[in-house]
């Protein structure tokens, strides 16, 4: 059940206070985002539903520092980041942030096992292969290794992102739809793996989606209309 | 480290899937062109300087169009040198019923004082060396001249009045010129001949030519006294300071052919520009990820940087060895006109085409590069969020700095640098704006066309900026290509055509004096029409109204041309029928010391009516004052003179005459009647020359065809890197409308008549180009009535037709093979 009164705490991970988000267009201003306070704790695992254009994605992007609010803050473990440049932002996402994708977003040139080092590598970690190759047993993978995103079907495809997202140990794991692209059965395989990723790691999970089973499966579920939050 | 690993990684990926192959081909082809004429021009400006003693035939030589004072040889002995002497002068051979006209060399015992002469017997076998020429009673000959006097060796070869006997044929002289006496076969005799042969009058046109030899601090001293006694017709020719007459013929050539080079580089870099732009939006998601992943902007452009930097090296190095081949291919195609003995090539000449490629990529490669930079995280979540494109600035700037650098480089004048650059931007402008204005002439068709051709025609007009590339780039090689083909076979005939039926072919000079009345009427009694009789003295145009000519010239021009040598002087009370005055007046038969000056050569001089000129005429001066300007008719196939004086001013000098007459071909017989009688008299067969010439030109222009190859390769990457450019879309959209219901045969006629209309457009524009630039060649170079060439319009747009459509076809095969549904699906 929805309960926007939380009070924030000094253990609250991601606080947000009258986010917004307009752009301009040839009708004027188009308010996507409006006014979103929001307080969400460590190990949480939220879901962000609404209909389509209800403003979702975008507070998904302003959440993970992908995009800039018009109006408000965002506060990742206490640092605001809409006052970091896209670089600071960066490394913030290097050092806290996972994400899993609706449509994958593995690199087609690498193998699985590539996939799924390239963040630690990104960080200069040396002991890269040997997390990924863990990780990616852990999916159950550990016989694909050497396989190229074309090589994998979707289920498996999004296990390697799954990995991926995983393998930096993120403090926050955001999904976009992650099984959008999925069939029921796969998808319920994927969400499974998600959740006990996210359970070993205490990953705080924020989770985009249409499907309401899978929004309760989350602890909290948010509903946006229209850009607010309901 | 785990960077360079990663970027390493993504390289290799990449250039196995095919994304890197047209960005390395046209790399390739830029870096292999610049670096064949690079070490070309190397080798050969290697050459000169490795033999340079060689040729001078000594460690010094001085040149003179007369004999020196004999105190200068007095001091060379006076200062323990060694010295040679030799005396080149062209002359008429005739023998056995045949003639030919030759370059005659008499030589002092003591030549070559460098370098080694090579002779061999008449087959041509048993070469051997020799460090003195032949003895005196003996000549020695340019292979050419036994077939053609039907001589043998032992036979009597007439040299003016001197009979020798040929005993060896002459391979190789150290000290060969490059000039207008090399396309004539040589006789070399000895100095001791050369009084007998009666052939040197004063007057006579003949080099002199002096060479020393002996330690360095005599010749140093010997230079030092010598230098302020010379004047400005005779030179000092060391082996630190002066390079040989074939030596500026080089500079130029090695200019032309690396200003030529450019245009395969512009082309090539259009490829490369187009290639990785393509590259770049195919890793926006890529990056985009990456970016999400905690990438910084930095340094996503140092991981993609790395790629293209390590690409770079990779191909500039294989660029340079295709290079290499090609300019073994040049000297290959030229060697006739060049030494025997070419230097081997330089690791600088290497480096320069190495340098040029990795220069190139910067330029064209960096601008779509740094659009990665600009990539928005975001684009994982929103696929239609793109970077914006690189500025214009920076994508011409760039572009017109690489070439602007190669052209300078070329030219080492930044004023002609400048003059070629804008002048080759307007024209690509005005080329690109006259294909854009086809292509939406092009357009207003659409509704009357067949579907087929209605699809093929759009996929022409909706990407018409790739279009005009494609366009243009071929337009330009082929443009290049039939220029080149129409020079050597069409030029020299068309302007013999055009000449009157009995227009004179031979010209008559080193007619002295005395000579001159009999010999005029010789040729009336022969009832052999000629032209006046001109009188003829040698000078040259040192001051303009007191100021160096040397101020006034620029490279290349007509007036360098005329300053550095020699000219024929004349004087006469009436200017010639076809010459006219266009500015000033004429003069009195009594007035002296008045000239008359060609008028393009007067506008490069910037002379004016009154300005006072200064010639030297052996060891004197003279001066005149300009009385008008005058049009010449060049082409008129009689003797023209760009300085013609009034008379009483020239008088005084040793003259001689010259005239011009036409000989029908079976009046030849009456040339040997008339050169036996008067053997000092030099005729030049202008058809002769003529055949010769073209003979050069030929091989000269297959070299240049070489590197038109080059052009035509980099002109199918463009071609190629646009179609790539497309691929993605031409799949979707040939997948839709084979769901739809199209088949398979209507998308591949579309495509044919798509590739086949680019062909035949810049077939088109070729054909125009072609047109514009001879006629331009033919009215304001050569002064002739110019006939357009139909017979381009059907050639050059079926070529383009065919290459182009067959090309384009082949690299869009893909998207009627693969499967509709993974398309849709994906």
């Amino acid at each position: 059940m929805l309960n926007t009164q939380i009070e924030p705490t000094t253990h609250s991970i991601i606080v947000t206070e009258q986010l917004g988000k307009a752009v301009p267009t040839s009708e004027g201003t188009l308010h996507i985002l409006s006014a979103v306070d929001l307080i969400i704790k460590p190990g949480e695992s939220i879901a962000i539903v609404g209909e389509s254009g209800s403003g979702k994605s975008t507070l998904l992007s302003l959440l993970a520092g992908l995009d800039t609010p018009s109006s408000g803050t965002v506060l990742i473990n206490g640092r605001d980041i809409t006052k970091l440049n896209e670089d600071g932002r960066a490394a913030m996402r290097n050092e806290l942030v996972g994400f899993v994708f609706q449509s994958f977003q593995l690199l087609p040139g690498l193998t699985a096992l590539e996939n799924v080092m390239l963040p630690l590598e990104l960080s200069g970690d040396d002991n890269a292969e040997t997390a990924a190759r863990a990780l990616l047993d852990r999916v159950g993978l550990s016989h694909r290794l050497s396989h190229t995103p074309k090589q994998l079907s979707g289920g498996e495809q999004q296990r390697v992102a799954l990995a991926r997202a995983f393998v930096t140990r993120p403090a926050i794991l955001f999904a976009d739809e992650p099984t959008g692209n999925l069939d029921s059965k796969t998808g319920a395989h994927i969400i499974d793996l998600l959740f006990e990723l996210n359970q070993e790691q205490h990953t705080t999970l924020i989770l985009v989606t249409h499907d309401a089973s899978l929004a309760a499966r989350c602890q909290r579920t948010i509903r946006l209309d229209a850009g607010s939050l309901v | 480290m785990r960077r360079m690993q990663l970027a390493l990684k993504l390289l290799w990926r990449d250039s196995r899937s095919g994304e890197l192959t047209l960005l390395v081909l046209a790399l390739l082809i830029a870096v292999g062109s610049s670096t064949a004429i690079s070490l070309f021009a190397d080798r050969l400006q290697r050459t000169m300087t490795i033999q340079a003693a060689e040729f001078l035939a000594g460690d010094l030589a001085i040149a003179s169009p007369a004999p020196v004072d004999p105190a200068w040889l007095d001091k060379a002995a006076e200062l323990g040198l060694k010295q040679a002497q030799t005396v080149e002068f062209a002359s008429m051979l005739l023998e056995n019923n045949e003639m030919l006209l030759a370059s005659a060399k008499a030589v002092s015992d003591a030549y070559p004082l460098r370098g080694q002469l090579k002779t061999t017997d008449a087959d041509y076998q048993n070469e051997t060396l020799s460090s003195h020429g032949p003895e005196p009673g003996t000549a020695w000959v340019d292979k050419r001249i036994l077939p053609t006097l039907k001589l043998k060796p032992g036979d009597p070869l007439t040299l003016g009045e001197k009979a020798l006997a040929v005993t060896r044929v002459l391979s190789y002289e150290p000290d060969k010129r490059g000039d207008f006496y090399s396309f004539s076969p040589r006789v070399m005799i000895n100095r001791a001949d050369l009084e007998a042969t009666g052939v040197i009058q004063p007057g006579s046109r003949v080099r002199y030519a002096y060479q020393f030899g002996g330690s360095e601090e005599a010749l140093a001293a010997y230079k030092d006294w010598l230098k302020p006694q010379l004047n400005p017709s005779q030179k000092i020719l060391d082996i630190h300071n002066d390079r040989p007459e074939l030596g500026s013929a080089l500079e130029r050539a090695e200019r032309y052919l690396g200003l030529s080079s450019i245009v395969v580089i512009l082309i090539s870099g259009v490829a490369i520009a187009m290639a990785t732009r393509r590259y770049t939006e195919r890793h926006f998601n890529a990056t985009a990820l990456l970016r999400c992943l905690g990438c910084k902007q930095a340094e996503i452009i140092w991981l993609y940087g790395c790629q293209f930097l390590l690409l770079g090296l990779l191909t500039c190095g294989a660029g340079c060895l295709l290079g290499w081949a090609a300019q073994q291919g040049l000297f290959q195609l030229l060697k006739e006109l060049l030494p025997e003995h070419v230097a081997s090539p330089g690791w600088l000449a290497v480096f320069f085409g190495f340098i040029t490629g990795m220069a190139i990529l910067l330029g064209f490669a960096l601008p779509p590069l740094l659009r990665l930079q600009k990539v928005s995280p975001l684009r994982v979540l929103r696929r239609e969020l793109e970077p914006l494109p690189s500025s214009g600035w920076l994508i011409y700037g760039l572009a017109m700095s690489i070439i602007g650098t190669l052209i300078w480089r070329y030219t080492n004048d930044a004023k002609m640098t400048v003059t070629i650059l804008g002048a080759g931007f307007l024209a690509l402008l005005g080329l690109g704006l006259l294909v854009y204005g086809l292509l939406r002439l092009l357009r207003k068709l659409l509704p009357h066309l067949s579907l087929s051709w209605r699809f093929g025609l759009q996929g022409l007009i909706r990407n018409s900026q790739t279009s005009v590339s494609q366009i243009l780039a071929f337009s330009i090689t082929l443009t290049a290509m039939a220029l080149s083909f129409t020079v050597r076979s069409d030029l020299i005939a068309n302007w013999q055509k055009q000449l009157p039926e009995q227009a004179p072919n031979h010209f008559a000079l080193n007619i002295f004096p005395e000579q001159q009345q009999a010999f005029q009427d010789e040729l009336q009694q022969a009832q052999i029409a000629g032209s006046r009789f001109y009188p003829v003295v040698r000078g040259r145009l040192v001051e303009i109204n007191q100021e160096a000519v040397q101020q006034r010239v620029s490279k290349d021009s007509q007036g360098e041309n005329a300053t550095t040598r020699e000219l024929s002087l004349t004087w006469t009370a009436e200017l010639p029928e076809d010459n006219k005055i266009v500015d000033g007046d004429g003069w009195q038969a009594d007035k002296p010391g008045l000239v008359s000056v060609e008028q393009k050569l007067a506008e490069n001089l910037k002379i004016r009516v009154g300005d006072r000129l200064t010639f030297t005429v052996g060891s004197e001066q003279l001066a005149a004052t300009v009385a008008n300007l005058r049009t010449v008719q060049w082409d008129s196939m009689r003797p023209n003179f760009y300085m013609i004086f009034s008379p009483g001013t020239l008088e005084n000098f040793p003259t001689t005459y010259m005239t011009s007459f036409y000989l029908a071909e079976n009046q030849k017989n009456l040339l040997a009647g008339l050169l036996k009688k008067y053997p000092a008299i030099t005729v030049l067969e202008v058809d002769q020359i003529l055949k010769q010439f073209k003979t050069i030109l030929e091989q000269l222009t297959k070299a240049i065809n070489l590197l038109l190859y080059f052009a035509l390769a980099a002109g199918f990457t463009v071609l190629f890197a646009a179609v790539y450019a497309t691929l993605d879309q031409r799949i979707y959209e040939g997948a839709l409308m084979r769901t739809l219901g199209a088949r398979r045969g209507f998308l591949r006629v579309t495509h044919v008549i798509e590739f086949c209309l680019l062909g035949g457009l810049a077939g088109v524009l070729a054909a125009i180009a072609v047109e514009a630039i001879l006629y331009a060649l033919y009215t304001r170079v050569m002064h002739i009535v110019y006939q357009p060439s139909f017979y381009l319009w059907a050639v050059l747009p079926g070529i383009g037709v065919v290459s182009v459509g067959l090309a384009g076809y082949w690299g869009v095969r893909e998207v009627v093979r693969v499967p509709p549904l993974r398309v849709l699906r994906r």
